[in-house]
Formats: C-alpha cells, structure tokens, sequence
C-alpha cells in the first residue's frame, strides 16, 4: 500500500486548455474537474471516486479508470504505478437493485 | 448454495483451457462467462496463429475456439453463460447474476481467467461517436458481420493494430493511416508488412491531435511528437475519416481478485493492476489461481498454457493428481510457454531495440519506421535466395517463435534450425514442387514462391491472397511493391483454392522479370 504524505507542496491549479475534455463518460466528469478535485486534496484514487463519481457510472470504471489515476498522478508528480487504485467491491458490474436484492442460494 | 471443486471464471482461450484440464481428471467444474457466446476473444480472431504445433499454429484463432469448446463438452465442463460474477471473496464463495437473480456458489478452488479492457487514450473528440477501440471493431465485423466505418484511422501498431487494421482491409474498408507515437513498430513485422503492401501508410512518431466533427467524427488530425512526445509544430497532417479504432494496450480486468483479498501490484511491464502470482499462477490466496490476461497481457496461445498450469494445478491443489503427476505435466506446460516467450518480442525484451537477428543479421529498420521491408535491406534475409524454377521467397526477417513452414513442405525445402525463433532458410539442393503449402502455412503471410525468369523476359509470383472478390485466371492489373504503390503491370495466372489451404487463397500473377523480387501483391485495374 502506497502512503501519501500529503505534506508535500503540490502548487496551485493552473488552467489548461483541455480542462473542458470529458474522460468519465458515464458520469461525465472533466480532466479540470479532476485536476481541480486534486488541487481541494483528493490525493487517493477512493477519495477522488467518492468525491466525483468517477467510475461509478454505467462502464464501472472500465475505460476511465487509468486515464483518471494517470491525470492524479501527473498533478501529484507521481508515477501512476504508485497509486493504490479504488477499492474493489461486489458488485464488480453494474446491477439493478431489484436483481441484487433478489438472492437465491 | 451449490458446491464445486472449481469455480472459472471466464470461459476465454485461458479459463477453458483451466477447466478442460480440471474436468478431464474427474474434477467436477463450472465455468461462468458474462457473454452470451463462449471463447473470450477467440471467435473475433480469424488471422492464423503463430507457434508450433503445441500451440495449434496457422489454426485461425475461432478454430481454435471451437474445438476448446468441443474439447470441454466432452469431459463434461458446465459452462454458464450470461452470467456475471460480481463478487468473489476470500473464502472463495462466488456471487453470480444470472438472468434477474443473484445466485451463490462456494468452490473448493477458484480459477480467475477474466481477460482485459481495452485502454484509451483522450484528445480533443475522443469521446465523438466514430472512435472506438479496435476490439469493438472486431468484434462488429467478425462477430456480427459489420463494417465498423468506411473510411479509418488505426492508432496503435502492436499486434493489435496491426492485425486489425489487416481485417479491416478484409471487410472492404479503407484504412488511410496506422499511426502510433512510438518511434517503431511494435507488433510482428510481418503483420505490419501485409498491411504495407495494401498500400497503407504509417506514421510512426505521430500521435493524434485533433479528432473533429460535432455529432459524429468526420476527420482526423495527427502530428509528429518529438523523442518526448511533445507535439512538433507545423506538423500536422489532416484525414477525412469516420472512425478511428485505437489500439493501445490491454489492462488486465484484476478487480475479483483484488476483492478476495489477494496481493496486487501495478506492474506496468505486465499492464497494470495484477494478482501477485507463483510461476503456476496461484495467488496469495491459497487455493485461488489467475489465468491469461488478467496476470499479465500476453496473447492467446500463452493463456492457453496458463490456464492449463492452474487446472493441473488445481488437480494437485485437491488431491486428484500426485505431486510427481503434477510436476511432470507442469513441466512439459513449462516448456511449452518457455518457447512461445522467445525472440524479438518475448515479455522480456518489451521496450528494447533490438538491432540485430539471433543470426546476427541486421534488422530491416524500414520494417520498424515504415510497416515493409525495403528492397536494398531484403536480400540479407536467410530465406530471401536466387534459384532457378519455382522456388520459395520468405521474406521472414525478425526472430518469432514460430515454425509451421517447415513442416508444411512435403520435399523438406524449409528449415528453421535448431531454435523455433530462427529464421527459415531453404535447404541446398531442395526441390520445390510449386504446392504451395508453405505460402498457406505462413501465418505472417510472408512466404512467396517466385520464378525469377519464364524464359520470356516475364517472372510469376505466387502470394497468398486473403480478400474477396478473387481475381481470375486473365485479370490484368498492377504488380503492388511492398509499401503498396504501383510498380508493373501484371496478369493473372492462376488461382488456387484448395481446403488444406484454409482460406489462404494463392494467387499467382505474372509480372515483368525485373519485378520478380519486388511485386508482393496484386491489384485488379
């Protein structure tokens, strides 16, 4: 588990000209939005899920997953590989509540 | 809650494979696939496999899916489809959606064979209907019989792409350009080569820009990147597309294991998130294994071998098998994936450049800029010979694990040497009979049989031909070269289609005799 020491100075949001670019399509979340969420100190892929909603939406994170952690990381200065990424659980793929909530054993 | 000895899940090339080798010592097994249809991504392959015989080479990959199916019906492998697992935990206790309900299983091991994503990457439009990944456009023409497009963009040269882009120009579509911002080629030079000489061009050092359009994409911007990646200025080039497939590596689909608790790591030399495994695949979990993909992006046939590691594995695990059992068939499976991780582009060698052949023969760095080999670099190639008559050219220039040639040819003209990754080169006195097996076999599509001089100031060269319509016998043309441009005139001599052959049409074509070693493919006027 990667430790991040939030005592590190990452600068200011500095706009870029791609900020208006979607990269969460189902829940249709902006690279700015994201880089900004880093900037209000969502430094943990599971912080920055609960606070945008990206990879919540239909795809569960299928397509957006890495270019997320990849726009994290760069704000951070950090490898994307030193990310621990979002927690995994049940269920994997999207399902309606009246399925879930019909178990059979 | 159902019981089983061992619960797979996915039921692609790897899981299959697990399953067969549980099932057939007696193991009772069942396989869950959230897809309607069976197989993974095999049934979207229909290019011939590379390797040797263990390793079903030039079997088209949807071959190779139906007889893993025919071969897990058979010793009784219980394959659920449309069934989604959407939970696995540490006990190995499995939650699966099927149809309206969730349903519990316990397995007494659990093999998780659940594949990869595609990865994108984001630019202005990306998100334009018409860009999509190359495995949907696969998936739309050799599933469903589709054209994803008319007219595409291909952005990615490994494997992939380059496969892709080859059943694209199958499925009737133009691809105006294969673009990667990676320096050379990373896919088999023999992929790129059969896409060169249909006379699509690359653009290595290139990356995307721009894609345009406001409901749907109608063009394409690239530009050159510097050896950082940074846009070159005033390098722009512009292409009127529809679509744009993107072919840029795989992430393993890791996030069941990581909910069972097993140890992961981001290992970007195997694509991201994967399970810590044993060389067998078993994870920190006891009794759960990871199998293909999901461990670390490789290819079909060597997840094939993986999931049969983990069903004998499993066999062990249970007590089926003992250990010596065990140890025999693990090592023979050993072997098996220790050859197919050899030459140029083994898992070990990912990112190097590699200047020179095992043979010590200088690489054809056209080849790695352009997608062909030039004509001055491709007569250093061992299989590359002058002979008089009918005589085999294998244009196969870059050390892969593969030898179906050799055993293609009845007379023994091929050998590849002692090490399955050697070039192949045409044994002395040899005595070519013109069958044309060996143009067939070659799953690369790189083998050419060539008579330099009829005696008539004309040459024939016999190319393996994989589109329709087929020309006929009298068909005038042109004779392409390998980058696809217009080079002579040329006619159609014969055509054959015979079943042994597979689909791998050989059409021979006569062209003017100073083009024998120059014209590799055919284009109707």
């Amino acid at each position: 588990m990667s430790v991040i020491d939030r005592s590190v100075d990452i600068g200011g949001f500095v706009p870029q000209p791609d900020d208006d670019m979607l990269i969460c399509r189902c829940e249709e979340i902006t690279k700015g939005e994201i880089r900004k969420a880093v900037h209000a100190g969502m430094w943990t892929m599971t912080e920055i899920r609960r606070y945008l909603r990206t990879g919540m939406g239909l795809c569960q994170g299928q397509t957006c997953s890495r270019l997320v952690k990849g726009i994290v990381a760069r704000e951070l200065g950090v490898s994307p590989a030193e990310l621990e990424p979002a927690t995994a659980r049940s269920p994997m793929r999207p399902t309606e509540m009246k399925v879930l909530g019909k178990e059979v054993s | 809650m159902d019981r089983y000895e061992v619960i797979v899940v996915g039921a692609g090339p790897s899981g299959l494979s697990a399953a067969i080798e549980a099932a057939k010592r007696g193991l009772n097994v069942i396989v869950f696939d959230e897809n309607d249809k069976p197989g993974g991504q095999l049934f979207k392959q229909i290019h011939k496999f590379f390797g040797s015989k263990e390793h079903h080479a030039k079997i088209r990959g949807f071959h190779i899916g139906e007889e893993l199916l025919a071969e897990a019906a058979e010793v009784g492998v219980e394959v659920v489809l449309g069934a989604t697992v959407i939970g696995l935990y540490s006990d190995k206790e499995v939650s699966v959606r099927i149809g309206e309900e969730i349903k519990h299983y316990k397995g007494d091991t659990v093999i998780v064979a659940t594949g990869a994503a595609e990865n994108m990457v984001t630019f202005p439009g990306w998100t334009l209907p018409g860009v999509i990944g190359a495995g949907a456009a696969q998936t739309m023409m050799n599933i469903h019989g589709i054209q994803p497009g008319k007219k595409i963009l291909m952005l990615g040269s490994g494997n992939v792409g380059l496969v892709v882009s080859f059943q694209l120009l199958q499925a009737g579509c133009e691809v105006v350009a294969l673009v990667d911002a990676a320096p050379k080629i990373g896919g088999y030079g023999v992929h790129a080569a059969k896409v060169a000489r249909c006379g699509v061009p690359f653009y290595l050092s290139h990356t995307i820009k721009e894609a345009h359009g406001t409901d749907q994409l109608t063009g394409v911007t690239i530009n050159e990147v510097d050896e950082k990646f940074r846009p070159i200025e005033g390098t722009e080039k512009y292409f009127e597309v529809d679509t744009i497939c993107m072919a840029v590596g795989l992430s393993p689909m890791s996030q069941l294991l990581k909910m069972a608790g097993c140890e992961m790591e981001d290992n970007p030399k195997r694509g991201g998130q994967v399970p810590i495994v044993d060389e067998y695949g078993e994870t920190s979990v006891s009794g759960v294994f990871a199998a293909g993909d999901v461990s670390g992006i490789e290819e079909a046939s060597s997840a094939m071998i993986e999931g049969k590691m983990a069903g004998v594995c499993v066999c062990g695990y249970l007590g089926y098998i003992t250990d010596e059992e065990k140890d025999a068939e693990l090592l023979k499976l050993e072997k098996d994936l220790e050859s197919l991780r050899q030459g140029m582009f083994a898992p070990k060698n990912r990112g190097k450049l590699i200047e020179k052949t095992e043979e010590g023969i200088d690489i054809s760095m056209n080849l790695l800029k352009k997608g062909y080999v030039a004509d001055d670099e491709i007569e250093r190639f061992p299989g590359v010979v002058h002979k008089v008559g009918v005589h085999p050219v294998m244009e196969c220039t870059q050390n892969i694990p593969c030898n179906p040639c050799q055993d293609a040819c009845s007379k023994g003209c091929i050998s590849i040497g002692n090490n399955i990754t050697c070039l192949p080169f045409i044994k002395e006195d040899s005595n070519c009979i013109n069958c044309g097996m060996c143009v067939a076999s070659c799953s690369g599509q790189a083998i050419f049989l060539v008579d330099e001089d009829c005696g008539d100031g004309t040459a024939t060269v016999t190319l393996p031909y994989e589109f329709l319509p087929l020309p006929e016998v009298g068909d005038k043309g042109y004779g392409l070269s390998r980058n696809g441009e217009k080079i002579c005139d040329a006619e159609i001599v014969s055509v054959k289609s015979v079943k042994a052959f597979d689909h791998t049409n050989l059409v021979t074509m006569k062209v003017p005799k100073e083009y024998a070693m120059k014209a590799r493919f055919f284009k109707c006027s």
